[in-house]
C-alpha cells in the first residue's frame, strides 16, 4: 500500500456496501478504496445468501462522494450508502490502523 | 458441447468474426475448437501485447467489440499493457485467457498467475469461471458490459478443465440495453442563452457513444466555438469553421485562450484529464460548467459542474439542437473573436520550400494530410510524432485517428494499425510511428507479412526518445538522460527482412514522392523519414503548470535561461 502520512484531523467516514458474493469481491472493493485515496481503519463483512454486507470505516482527505461514485460503477456492487458524517481520527485509533 | 465450444457459440451469437490471439498450454482446448470453426477468423500476432493492441485498434476503427485470446501465465501477463490501454481509453474489449486446471490453482503450478487478482484495476469487470455451464451466461454478461454504458475491457479467465468440461447447452437470456429517462434540458438551454462566451469542449465520448452525427448537428446548429481533446479530434469534422482544435499541453494557443476567456464550458464526453486542463485551479476560471457524460463517476470528479446531464449522449445532443434551432444563440462577437484567435494562434507550420533542406515533423504531417484521402485511418504511436499528427493532420472523423490517449502506450501504433486494417479492409491504414515506439512491437511486421495487410508504416526517426529529450531540454536544464537511440537498426533493411519493401527519405524534396510511393504500392510498405534530433513539439505546457503558461519556440530560449539561473 502507498504510504500516506495521516494528519491528526484526517476525516473519517463510514461507508456501507452491498455486493455480490463472488471471487475477488473484497479485493475489488478494497482496490478501489485504496486507489481513490482512502485507507481502511475497520472492516466488517457478513455473507447474506449470495450477497456480502460490508461496513467500512475509512480515512482519507478526498471526497467520499467520489469514492461512492466509483464503487457504484463496480458491476457487482448493488448499493453504497454513507450513513455518517466525517469526524477526525484520534491518536490512539490511528495507531491501530489496518492497511489493506 | 464443451466449454471452449460454448465460447465459440457466443461469438457466433454476437457476430464476432475476427479475434486476435496467441496459443499456449491452458488455452489449447479453445484453439482445438477453432480448428473446425470457419466463421471466426483468428489472427495470430507475434506477441500477446500485439494481440491486445490489435483488438484495441480493431475496436476503435470499427466501433465493434475487440477480442483477444491468450494462455495462462506469461500469455496473460503479456496482455496486460494492451488491456490497460483499452481500459484507460474506454475501448470495448473481451479478453479470454486459459488458466491452469481448477485443482492446480493456488499450487504455484507451471504457467500459473493470479490473473483475476493482478488485473482488477485495469478492467471494467472480470470473471474466473469454475463451471462450464456458466460460460454462456458469463459470455453474455461480459459482452453486454464491455459494450454498454461507458465501454471497457472485460476479462474472462477459464481453467483448462472447464474449457474441456462438457455441459448441456441452455438457452441464453437476451441482454437488453440499459435505458434511462432523458434528462430535462431546460436549465442547460437557459445557461447557453445566458452565456456571452460559451464554448463547446468534446472528447472521446462522442465516438464511444456512436453519436458523431448528433454531435455534428448540434455543433452546426449551436455554432458554438469548439475545442477538442486528443481523443476528440475529428469530432467536428475537418470543415467546421469554429473548431479551434486540440486544447491542453500541446494544444493550440487559440484553443487554450478560448477556454481561458469563455464564460460557459459545455463539456461533452470528456473527463477533464490533466493533459487537457493543465493546472486545474487555473483552468476555465471564468466559466460555469455543464458536463454531459454517460459515466456518473466522471461528473464532479475533478471540477464541480454547475449542471450535469447524464444519459444517452445522442438524445441529449439532439434535444439541445432541436431547441436551439428554434431559438439560436446570439454570440456573433464571441465567434468572430475565436475565429481571429484561430487565425493567429492555431497550429501553424511553415512549409519548407527549400528542396535540399532537412524534413521537419510538422511539415511532413501536413503534407501527408494533404495527399491522403478523408477516409484514411492513422494509427499513431506515442511521442513527438503523435502530437504532430494531432496538431497538423486534418481528421474528418474521430474513428480515423487511433491514438493511445490515457495510457500513452509506446508500441500501440503498429498492432493497432493491424487491427484497424482488419476492421476496414478496403481503407488506407497508416501507422505513423517514431523510432522508439516502432521498436516496442516491431515483431508485428511478421503479422503484416503473414496476412499481406496493406498497412503503410511511416517511421519518423530522430534517433532519440524525442519527447523525453525535449522535456529534459526544457525542464531539466538540458541534462539528457538515456534518450539516445543512435544505434537504431537499419529500418529499411529490417522491413525488407520481413518481405516488406521500404524507402528512406531525408530531404524536403523527397517527401511528396515518398508518400505517394507508399500509398500507390499494392501491399505493405515502410517509409523511413530521417528528421532532426533537436526538433521539438510547440507549443508545450510544463506538466502541472497552467495552460496559460504555454511555451512556444520563440519563448523557449528565455525559458532555458530561466532554468539555468
Amino acid at each position: 500500500m502507498t504510504f500516506q502520512k495521516q494528519g491528526a484531523s484526517t476525516p473519517r467516514f463510514t461507508l456501507n456496501c452491498r455486493m455480490a458474493y463472488e471471487a475477488a469481491a473484497l479485493e475489488r472493493l478494497c482496490q478501489v478504496v485504496r486507489i481513490r485515496g482512502f485507507r481502511v481503519a475497520r472492516m466488517a463483512v457478513e455473507r447474506v445468501d449470495d450477497q456480502l454486507d460490508i461496513q467500512l470505516i475509512l480515512e482519507g482527505t478526498r471526497s467520499i462522494e467520489m469514492l461512492k461514485s466509483q464503487l457504484e460503477k463496480l458491476h457487482t456492487v448493488a448499493e453504497v450508502t454513507l450513513p455518517r458524517q466525517p469526524e477526525a481520527v484520534g491518536e490512539r485509533e490511528r495507531a491501530t490502523l489496518a492497511s489493506v | 458441447m464443451n466449454g471452449a465450444e460454448q465460447i465459440l457459440n457466443a461469438f457466433h451469437r454476437h457476430s464476432i468474426d475476427t479475434v486476435f490471439g496467441y496459443p499456449g498450454g491452458c488455452i489449447m482446448p479453445l484453439y482445438d475448437a477453432l480448428v473446425d470453426d470457419v466463421s471466426v477468423e483468428h489472427v495470430l500476432c507475434r506477441h500477446e501485447q500485439g494481440c491486445a493492441l490489435a483488438a484495441d485498434g480493431y475496436a476503435r476503427a470499427s466501433g465493434r467489440l475487440g477480442v483477444c485470446i491468450a494462455t495462462s501465465g506469461p500469455g496473460a501477463t503479456n496482455l496486460i499493457t494492451g488491456v490497460a490501454n483499452a481500459h484507460r481509453d474506454s475501448i470495448p474489449m473481451l479478453v479470454i485467457t486459459g488458466q491452469v486446471p481448477s485443482g492446480l490453482i493456488g499450487t504455484d503450478a507451471f504457467q500459473e498467475t493470479d490473473v483475476l487478482g493482478m488485473t482488477l484495476g485495469i478492467v471494467k469487470h472480470s470473471y474466473l469461471v469454475t463451471d462450464a455451464a456458466d460460460i454462456p451466461d458469463v459470455m453474455e454478461q461480459a459482452i453486454a458490459l464491455a459494450t454498454s454504458g461507458r465501454p471497457g475491457p472485460v476479462w474472462i479467465d477459464i481453467p483448462k478443465d472447464v474449457l474441456l468440461q462438457t455441459s448441456r447447452a441452455r438457452a441464453t437470456p437476451e441482454s437488453s440495453p440499459e435505458s434511462c429517462t432523458p434528462p430535462d434540458l431546460s436549465d442547460a438551454i437557459a445557461m447557453l442563452h445566458a452565456a456571452r462566451r460559451p464554448l463547446l469542449y468534446s472528447g472521446g465520448g462522442i465516438s464511444l457513444a456512436h453519436c458523431e452525427d448528433s454531435f455534428r448537428r448540434f455543433a452546426q446548429v449551436s455554432a458554438l466555438p469548439a475545442v477538442v481533446t486528443l481523443k476528440g479530434i475529428g469530432n467536428a469534422g475537418k470543415h467546421h469553421p469554429d473548431n479551434l482544435g486540440m486544447l491542453g499541453m500541446h494544444g493550440s494557443r487559440a484553443a487554450n485562450r478560448a477556454v481561458e476567456e469563455c464564460d460557459l464550458l459545455l463539456v461533452v464526453g470528456a473527463r477533464l484529464d490533466d493533459r487537457a486542463t493543465g493546472k486545474l485551479d487555473e483552468f476555465a476560471t471564468n466559466a460555469r460548467i455543464i458536463h454531459i457524460d454517460a459515466d456518473a463517476a466522471e461528473i464532479n470528479k475533478l471540477r464541480t459542474a454547475d449542471l450535469s446531464l447524464r444519459g444517452e449522449l445522442s438524445r441529449i445532443l439532439d434535444g439541445l439542437a432541436d431547441t436551439l434551432s428554434a431559438r439560436p444563440l446570439m454570440i456573433n462577437d464571441w465567434r468572430q473573436q475565436c475565429r481571429q484567435w484561430h487565425t493567429t494562434g492555431g497550429f501553424s507550420a511553415a512549409d519548407n520550400d527549400e528542396p535540399l533542406s532537412p524534413i521537419t515533423g510538422p511539415a511532413f504531417i501536413r503534407q501527408l494530410s494533404r495527399i491522403t484521402s478523408d477516409q484514411t485511418v492513422i494509427a499513431c504511436d506515442v511521442g513527438q510524432h503523435q502530437m504532430w499528427v494531432a496538431q497538423h493532420y486534418e481528421f474528418d472523423h474521430p474513428r480515423h485517428h487511433l491514438t493511445s490517449g490515457g495510457l500513452g502506450t509506446m508500441g500501440f501504433g503498429l498492432p493497432a494499425a493491424i487491427g484497424a486494417q482488419f476492421a476496414a479492409r478496403h481503407s488506407t491504414v497508416i501507422n505513423v510511428t517514431g523510432d522508439g515506439s516502432f521498436m516496442m512491437n516491431a515483431q508485428e511486421l511478421a503479422t503484416i507479412r503473414r496476412y499481406r495487410l496493406p498497412v503503410k508504416i511511416i517511421v519518423m526517426d530522430n534517433q532519440c526518445l524525442g519527447m523525453v529529450r525535449q522535456q529534459q531540454e526544457l525542464f531539466y536544464n538540458n541534462r539528457e538522460s538515456q534518450i539516445n537511440l543512435d544505434d537504431n537498426p537499419d529500418f529499411v533493411a529490417m522491413a525488407r527482412a520481413f518481405d516488406i519493401p521500404a524507402l528512406h527519405i531525408e530531404r524536403t524534396d523527397q517527401v511528396r514522392r515518398g508518400i505517394q510511393t507508399i500509398l500507390a504500392y499494392d501491399g505493405p510498405m515502410l517509409l523511413h523519414v530521417a528528421i532532426s534530433r533537436e526538433e521539438n513539439v510547440w507549443p508545450i505546457v510544463k506538466p502541472g503548470a497552467s495552460n496559460l503558461e504555454m511555451i512556444d519556440e520563440s519563448r523557449a530560449s528565455h525559458h532555458r535561461k530561466e532554468q539555468i539561473a
